[in-house]
């Protein structure tokens, strides 16, 4: 659980439930927001990461 | 003319009522506006971040203004954003934070983040209460 991937996953939970119910009135377009946030939240991390790979070169 | 002025304070004083209750206790602002279900997801999810963080050997930043360490300060006002939590954490003696924990900028992370989220929770519980939303 402890591991950086679970831990951003977990972040990523908290934070999108919050801008879900911030940004969004009814529940279904909560749940649709939420999830896409919390996707793009876990791909950003993954895309940035595999981009950072290299580095330092 | 003077139950016209009596009807703007009216309104502002409970305004600000709200803004402190919601910054004191998450969700406590949309709860007393009648938005029960978005109070109770605030407030079981930004405690529950907080108490995460806390968990994983985050620190609660002191509310010092060192000129040496600026970043302190401002990670600790983040901190207070999260209201009563805070203060019940220093006060049971939490938050020390463990620098050499292998998740203690995890901890530090999930702490000041769901202080800031609580700030962005009180503003829109101060929308709310203006009618804008």
């Amino acid at each position: 659980m402890t591991t950086h991937l679970g831990l951003m996953a977990l972040f990523s939970v908290f934070v999108s439930i919050v801008f879900a119910m911030l940004m969004r009135d009814e529940p279904r377009e909560q749940l649709a927001f939420g999830a896409r946030l919390f996707a793009g939240f876990i791909g950003a991390g993954v895309a940035i990461g595999w981009l950072l790979y290299p580095l330092p070169l | 003319m003077r139950a016209a002025a009596a009807d703007q304070v009216e309104p502002a004083t409970n305004k600000y009522l709200i803004a402190v209750l919601a910054w004191a206790i998450p969700g406590a602002g949309h709860i007393l506006l009648r938005r029960r279900q978005k109070g109770l997801v605030f407030l079981s999810t930004l405690t529950l971040m907080f108490v995460t963080g806390l968990w994983l050997q985050g620190r609660i930043f002191p509310l010092t203004f060192d000129l040496a360490q600026p970043l302190v300060g401002l990670a600790a006002i983040a901190d207070l954003g999260i209201g009563a939590p805070y203060f019940i954490a220093k006060f049971l003696g939490h938050g020390a934070g463990r620098v050499v924990a292998i998740t203690y900028e995890y901890g530090n992370a999930f702490v000041i983040v769901a202080g800031l989220l609580n700030m962005l929770v009180v503003l829109d519980a101060w929308d709310v209460a203006e009618g804008r939303k």
